[in-house]
């Protein structure tokens, strides 16, 4: 294993109240990789962005990025140190326009907002969002409400992005858009964990698959070896899982 | 600083916590159903005091009698204020709330300023300088049935939300709206109680407390800011927590006085209000 | 140039003038009023508007200005020119504290604890009558004209320095509006979680708006009690100040820079007629109708939580012309 580690999960535990969320929940990310995460509802997916973004603070465990350890830094924090991540449902800042937003972003690299905004034009343009620049980020369709949301977080400079189920509801053009996108972002050196539940979409985008189930890694490797795993298979209810 | 005196003012404290358990009662009712910070309850409190005193002023009402009518009037005055004021805003953001609240505040504090004066007002009862002797300690009736009137409503206000269907109705609102109307439960009236019954509240503990108290337009302003300390700390929405918070308040502001002087009791529950922030904000029963 | 750009300039200079065109010192009065209302309304907005933090006890802020600045000038003879400072200095380092308590908190926190605040001050104030002089209040010791001492005999001086202040005030909101400071409020405001992933301290930026507000508040605190050569606990810490000072705000237009110069004007117009139409008969009934407009306009407008003021004045310079000489 050449590639260093950008970040390490160890031993996450989480609950509340009465609910496991996640539980001794153990991985790791390699630098330029994509990593896929996948697993049923309820799985503990989000939880474990909610743990390493510092938006819940773990009952035990590390989370360590680039070496250095950042669990329970709090999420402006981490986002400074170079992780940055969309959330499921997206939180546009829906009164400000679609320029105003990922502005809101690139001012993190870049105090100066006249800066900031020039940066924030070159972003929009990797998205392909520049033609809606001025428009009111609050009536967007849904597909680019996502790509705002990749833009925002790209705008802070990442080494590492953390997309949550970006492509729900996508229509096929749309998905395929996406994953172009997201690959090209790997390409350009960005280490990126997606989860999602669209299979065809993270079977294609990943390199490495980490299979969660009620809060815990139940299985890890190269998508072909994922698809075809019992483990994997059962936790989805025992629906046979066809490759589309 | 004798014992005799620390006991005198211990339990001046506790039966002032009386009071303010009543107020605080109705502001954290208010927010656990509606979810509105009500900063116009101490106003609720003036007016009750004011209605009150003029009941008394022409008809001669004592003012322990005239709770039977106070109470029922704000009941109905918190009914109209949810229905026309508070319900168009609802889903408005917090400082919209906010704002209407402060600004019934202001209009309900200036109103009686303009119709009442800003003279201070008194209520002259035969019993008002009673008191009761035990040991060192004495005790003023007033003060004292004023406590035994707010434990009184207090528990009656418990049985009503632990026993009765309506109760529980309320209660199950403060919890989770949508489930609510799922269950056939109707918010709206959910709401229209729950601000009627703080009102009522308020409006009961003016009634109690205006055979010891004076009446201004402004004395509204010391109750909401005490009731505020009381509901932070004891978890907002939460009517136990108010009650064991305002017995810590009523006592920690009578020692207050006692050890820093009478001016400064309200500075002592500023006090508190910060220790709260620091140490627990989310209150004796939230989790920390 | 752009009706943007001429309308306020055109308005500035009829500012400048305007002392020479009032009939008597009383008018000139009411406009030194209005200017300190629009600094203290523009100030408040920094946290309330743009913060999203709705403060409801600004008097603290004001009154530890007036109070810092006085007993200084009383006991050291300094010059209030540089109490000025001081005071506002105080004031800042006052918030301090305020912010680091409640920020870190989500909900009605600030607006109680900003009572007490203000509360607390103004009863400690009057409790250490020793220092203070308590409920009679503190006096600044009267040499006549002396500008050095920030004393004029006459109102004009009063007004310039008001002027200055207020269009000072709103310079500073412009200048943070398009800061990043700015911005970050802004987002917090739309939504504090997405702010916060995209790297926004917002404890941290809402402090820093608290403390400028704050610090500004302290040095109008500084002007009023140089102006007005008197200042008691109840008036420069009194509730009623502090409502004063968020209606100011709220009615002329929360988050904009200018609306809180006009709801300054609005609100001593209005205090000023119903003092006059009533000879100040019936205390209490400007607040009260004013608080009603409050209300009324609250459930006219909930969601943008009224800038129609603002959108009156955006509306009417939309209708004016570019004068000559503008570029497209």
């Amino acid at each position: 294993m050449t590639a260093s580690l950008m970040l390490e999960v160890d031993g996450l535990v989480k609950q509340f109240g009465g609910v496991q969320a996640v539980l001794d929940l153990s991985f790791h990310v390699r630098e330029g990789e994509i990593l896929g995460v996948i697993g049923p509802n309820g799985s503990g997916k989000t939880t474990t962005f909610n743990l390493i973004t510092g938006v819940y603070r773990p009952d035990r465990g590390r989370v360590r990025f680039a070496g250095h350890d950042i669990t329970g830094l709090p999420p402006y924090e981490v986002c400074a140190r170079g992780i940055c991540r969309t959330f499921q449902i997206a939180k546009p800042f829906r009164e400000l326009t679609v320029l105003r937003n990922v502005i809101m972003g690139t001012l993190l690299r870049h105090p100066d907002p006249a800066a900031a905004e020039a940066r924030g034009h070159e972003i929009l343009q990797t998205v392909g969002l520049e033609g809606r620049a001025r428009m009111v980020a609050g009536s967007l369709t849904t597909i680019d409400q996502r790509r705002l949301e990749v833009a925002r977080a790209l705008g802070t400079g990442p080494r590492l992005l953390l997309l949550d189920e970006t492509m729900a509801g996508l229509n096929p053009t749309e998905t395929e858009e996406a994953i172009r996108l997201i690959a090209s972002l790997r390409n350009q050196g960005l280490t990126v964990v997606v989860v999602e539940h669209v299979m065809r979409a993270i079977m294609s985008l990943s390199d490495r698959i980490v299979v969660l189930d009620q809060g815990t890694k139940i299985a890890e490797g190269q998508p072909k070896e994922i698809s075809s795993d019992p483990r994997v298979i059962q936790a989805y209810l025992g629906v046979e899982y066809r490759r589309a | 600083m004798d014992l005799t005196t620390i006991l005198q003012g211990l339990l001046t404290g506790i039966l002032m916590a009386g009071i303010y358990a009543l107020v605080a009662i109705g502001l954290t009712l208010i927010f656990g159903v509606v979810r509105i910070v009500n900063f116009a309850q101490g106003e609720f409190v003036m007016i009750g005091m004011y209605a009150t005193f003029w009941l008394w002023k022409a008809w001669g009402i004592d003012p322990y009698l005239s709770l039977l009518i106070t109470m029922p009037l704000l009941f109905c005055f918190g009914v109209l204020v949810q229905r026309f004021l508070f319900r168009p805003i609802l889903h408005a953001p917090d400082l919209a709330q906010i704002f209407m609240t402060v600004g019934i505040s202001v209009v309900l504090m200036n109103a009686a300023l303009f119709f009442f004066t800003a003279d201070f007002r008194s209520v002259k009862t035969a019993y008002a300088e009673w008191a009761l002797r035990l040991g060192g300690v004495t005790v003023s009736v007033t003060r004292l049935f004023a406590f035994l009137g707010a434990l009184l409503l207090a528990g009656l206000l418990t049985v009503f939300l632990t026993k009765t269907d309506v109760g529980k109705a309320l209660r199950a609102v403060a919890q989770d709206r949508e489930v609510c109307m799922l269950l056939g439960i109707n918010p709206e009236r959910m709401y229209l109680l729950a601000v009627g019954l703080g009102a009522a509240l308020a409006g009961a503990a003016g009634s109690l407390i205006v055979p010891f108290f004076y009446v201004f337009p402004t004395v509204g302003v010391v109750f909401v800011l005490v009731a505020f300390v009381v509901v932070i700390l004891g978890t907002l929405g939460s009517i136990e927590g108010a009650l064991l918070a305002a017995l810590i308040v009523g006592v920690a502001e009578s020692l207050g006085i006692l050890f820093a002087g009478a001016d400064l009791g309200l500075v002592v529950v500023f006090a508190i209000l910060v220790a709260t922030l620091i140490l627990r904000p989310s209150g004796l029963m939230g989790q920390a | 140039m752009s009706p943007r750009t001429y309308v306020p300039a055109g308005f500035l200079v009829f500012l400048l003038v305007l002392p020479h065109l009032l009939p008597n010192p009383f008018y000139v009065h009411i406009a030194v009023m209005m200017a300190v209302f629009a600094v203290l309304g523009g100030t408040w907005n920094i946290i309330g508007g743009y913060g999203g933090q709705l403060s409801l006890g600004h008097a603290a802020f004001f009154g530890t200005g007036a109070y810092v600045s006085t007993l200084l000038v009383n006991a050291y003879g300094i010059s209030p020119w540089i109490t000025l400072w001081l005071g506002g200095l105080a004031a800042l380092l006052l918030s301090v504290p305020v912010g680091i308590i409640c920020f870190r908190l989500q909900g009605p926190y600030f607006a109680i604890a900003s009572i007490g605040l203000a509360e607390a001050l103004r009863l400690l104030v009057l409790h250490f009558r020793d220092i203070t002089n308590g409920a009679q209040g503190l006096t600044v010791p009267f040499k006549g004209n002396a500008p050095w001492l920030l004393q004029f005999d006459s109102k004009f001086p009063y007004y310039y320095l008001a002027l200055v202040m207020a269009v000072g005030v709103v310079l500073i909101v412009r200048r943070m509006e398009r800061s990043r400071l700015g911005h970050y409020l802004v987002a917090i405001g739309q939504n504090q979680d997405a702010a916060e992933a995209l790297g926004i301290n917002s404890s941290r930026a809402k402090a820093k708006a608290l403390a400028l507000s704050a610090f500004l508040t302290g040095v109008a605190g500084v002007f009023y009690a140089q102006y007005t050569y008197v200042i008691h606990p109840d008036s420069v810490f009194g509730l009623g100040l502090s409502i004063q000072i968020a209606l100011v705000a709220i009615v002329g237009g929360v988050g904009t820079v200018l609306g809180p110069v006009l709801g300054a004007v609005i609100m001593e117009f209005f205090i000023q007629f119903t003092q006059i139409a009533f000879a100040g008969q019936y205390p209490g009934l400007e607040l009260m109708v004013y608080g009603g407009l409050l209300v009324a306009v609250i459930l006219w407008r909930p969601r943008g939580v009224i800038p129609w003021f603002a959108r009156l004045y955006e509306g009417l310079v939309a209708r004016l012309p570019a004068a000559r000489g503008a570029q497209a």
